[in-house]
């Protein structure tokens, strides 16, 4: 079987694993069988077989298993959220559509030479700094759970973080691949742009206290100038920098300081200062309501899960258990009704992602897609990594997306252009091979 | 528990199990597909152990190719040059094959690659071609013994 028609053969079990997932939910929800259930499974289908003659058209070597397995992610994640609520499940169908869409241009824009970016590349430099900041912006942030995630314009709200990692990604291609020789003789004055990288990601901290977004930032930074210069030494120093500065900033900003508190001391046996009422309160009843009670969710789902659709996410009286179960704890929903076994098999799905995703930048020819392929993995890696591990309770809690499947529009969006940069480069890379 | 919601019960059990197979039988699709068509070398792994890791190391053995270089104003005619590993031929200096002062080759030219199928030679997108036996280069081209490569004003042949 040709790599094309493997593409469409796993498009069609995605569009199966995505039907029965909604028939679920949807049989679990009405007690009946439901037709809009397959007519939403066909829709799905539909649209990523759009995708999959764009890309036979435009991108024909490209790597077979990608588009595939960005159909899974989806379908776990609309699977979810129209379980969990159908009105925000039909937006986000939308915004998937949105990001097909935005997939298709991107490919039928740069199918010939994409490398015409690098040229470019100090504007995406510029664009990603002023992304990051654009929430700390007067009248167009908007504070959210104390992180300034957001930026409102007009009746449109976006997080401009996760734009702005794609564009970051572009220009340190583009950066390193120039200065990979000079940065990789390791003179002092070459280390200014660690530092100015290193400044900005502690600016960022400060400026928006959104500690995921900068840890990503930076770790992406570091995986890439290890790509470009092969020195491990360059990471250590970069860890050494991340957490001294983390150090510092932990003593002088309340933010992170509850933040590792609530990830080493999620439960308390006397009751504690609750920032949010001003009350004495349990820390479980509290800061770290929301941590336990997805831990809770995880525990309930056990081996096997509840079932698609059965899964408890609201008391008796109807209220919602967890706050932002649909954008950062959508992994705790999962966890619940599809057990340890979904569960690992979803971290299984993002996994291959990651190899197909290394292998592109193993194969690319040019050291500007090698360097932009290896980041976008690895971005995509550690923002999983991130956010997995913060719901169980590895590492502390950020609010970041889960690729593919949280709720929201920006982020869907942003990763769709991540998915286009990787069949771009596997494209080119398979096509100078055969 | 009426008889209805018995059968929803058991009709979402199903349906639950149907999930994770059809899951797990994506992604052993998918790691079926990514292991056939991965190119490296077989390493020595739990399904795999060493002694077979290296028989069929062997089989795929790459051999290196050998040209003579047959006319050039930078290398030596006359003389041999053995290309074991994928290896770009240019104007750019730390190119494995510099042709410094040739004025007709791009600063990287063309790629020669030894595999299992033999040596391959890729044209990098230069400015006037690389030939073999005369022919311009369209796309990746096994090489047999006795070709000729043209890269510039650079002669190689194929041993």
């Amino acid at each position: 079987m040709s790599a094309r028609n493997r593409e469409l053969f796993g498009l069609v079990v995605a569009g199966l694993i995505a039907s029965v997932a909604l028939a679920s939910v949807t049989i679990a929800r009405n007690a009946e069988v439901a037709a809009s259930a397959a007519v939403w499974g066909a829709l799905f289908l539909g649209l990523y077989v759009v995708a999959h003659v764009v890309v036979r058209r435009t991108v024909p070597y490209a790597d077979a298993a990608l588009l595939p397995l960005t159909a899974v992610l989806t379908a776990f994640g609309l699977a979810s959220i129209y379980r969990l609520d159908p009105d925000d499940g039909g937006r986000q169908a939308v915004w998937v559509a949105v990001g097909v869409a935005v997939l298709a241009a991107t490919l039928v824009w740069l199918r010939h030479d994409y490398r015409l970016l690098e040229g470019y590349r100090y504007l995406f430099g510029v664009a990603a700094v002023a992304l990051l900041l654009l929430p700390s912006v007067p009248g167009l942030g908007e504070r959210v759970n104390g992180v300034r995630l957001w930026v409102d314009v007009g009746p449109l709200q976006f997080q401009p973080g996760e734009l702005a990692k794609i564009f970051l990604i572009v220009f340190l291609a583009g950066y390193l691949r120039e200065k990979r020789e000079v940065l990789a003789q390791g003179r002092l004055k070459d280390f200014g742009p660690l530092f100015v990288i290193w400044g900005a990601a502690m600016i960022v901290i400060v400026q928006t206290s959104d500690l995921g977004s900068a840890l990503l930032n930076f770790g992406i930074f570091l995986a890439m100038l290890y790509v470009a210069t092969g020195r491990a030494l360059y990471v250590a120093a970069g860890i050494a920098l991340f957490v001294g500065g983390a150090a510092v900033l932990y003593n002088a900003l309340h933010h992170v300081q509850d933040r590792v508190t609530i990830w080493l001391h999620p439960w308390t046996d006397e009751r504690v200062y609750c920032a949010l009422n001003g009350e004495l309160e349990f820390r479980q009843d509290c800061a770290s309501y929301q941590l336990v009670k997805s831990l809770y969710s995880i525990a309930n789902g056990g081996f096997g899960g509840t079932g698609l659709g059965q899964g408890t996410f609201a008391s008796t009286d109807g209220t919602q258990l967890i706050p932002y179960l649909r954008t950062d704890f959508i992994f705790s929903a999962i966890a619940q009704e599809l057990g340890l076994v979904g569960a690992a098999a979803l971290l299984l799905v993002f996994m291959l992602f990651v190899v197909r995703g290394m292998r592109v930048a193993l194969q690319a020819q040019d050291g500007f897609s090698k360097l932009a392929a290896a980041g976008l993995t690895f971005g995509f890696a550690l923002q999983t990594f991130i956010i997995v591990g913060g719901v169980l309770r590895v590492v502390p809690l950020t609010g970041i997306t889960l690729p593919f499947v949280s709720y929201g529009g920006t982020s869907i969006v942003a990763n769709f252009l991540l998915l286009a940069g990787l069949l771009l480069i596997s494209n080119r890379a398979n096509a100078l091979r055969t | 528990m009426t008889v209805e919601a018995l059968a929803t019960d058991e009709t979402l059990l199903i349906l639950k199990i149907a999930f994770l197979v059809l899951l797990y039988g994506f992604i052993i699709l998918v790691v079926r597909t990514a292991t056939k068509d991965i190119g490296g070398a077989p390493q020595e792994s739990i399904v795999l152990g060493a002694a077979d890791a290296a028989a069929m190391r062997a089989e795929l053995e790459v051999r290196p190719g050998r040209f003579l270089v047959v006319a050039s104003r930078e290398l030596r005619e006359g003389s041999t040059i053995e290309v074991s590993a994928p290896t770009v031929v240019g104007r750019e200096a730390g190119s494995g094959i510099t042709l410094d002062g040739d004025e007709f080759a791009s600063a990287r030219h063309a790629r020669i690659e030894p595999r299992t199928d033999g040596v391959w030679i890729h044209d990098l997108g230069s400015t006037n071609g690389t030939f073999v036996n005369g022919t311009r280069l369209q796309k990746a081209q096994a090489l047999r013994p006795r070709d000729i490569v043209r890269i510039g004003e650079t002669e190689l042949q194929l041993q």
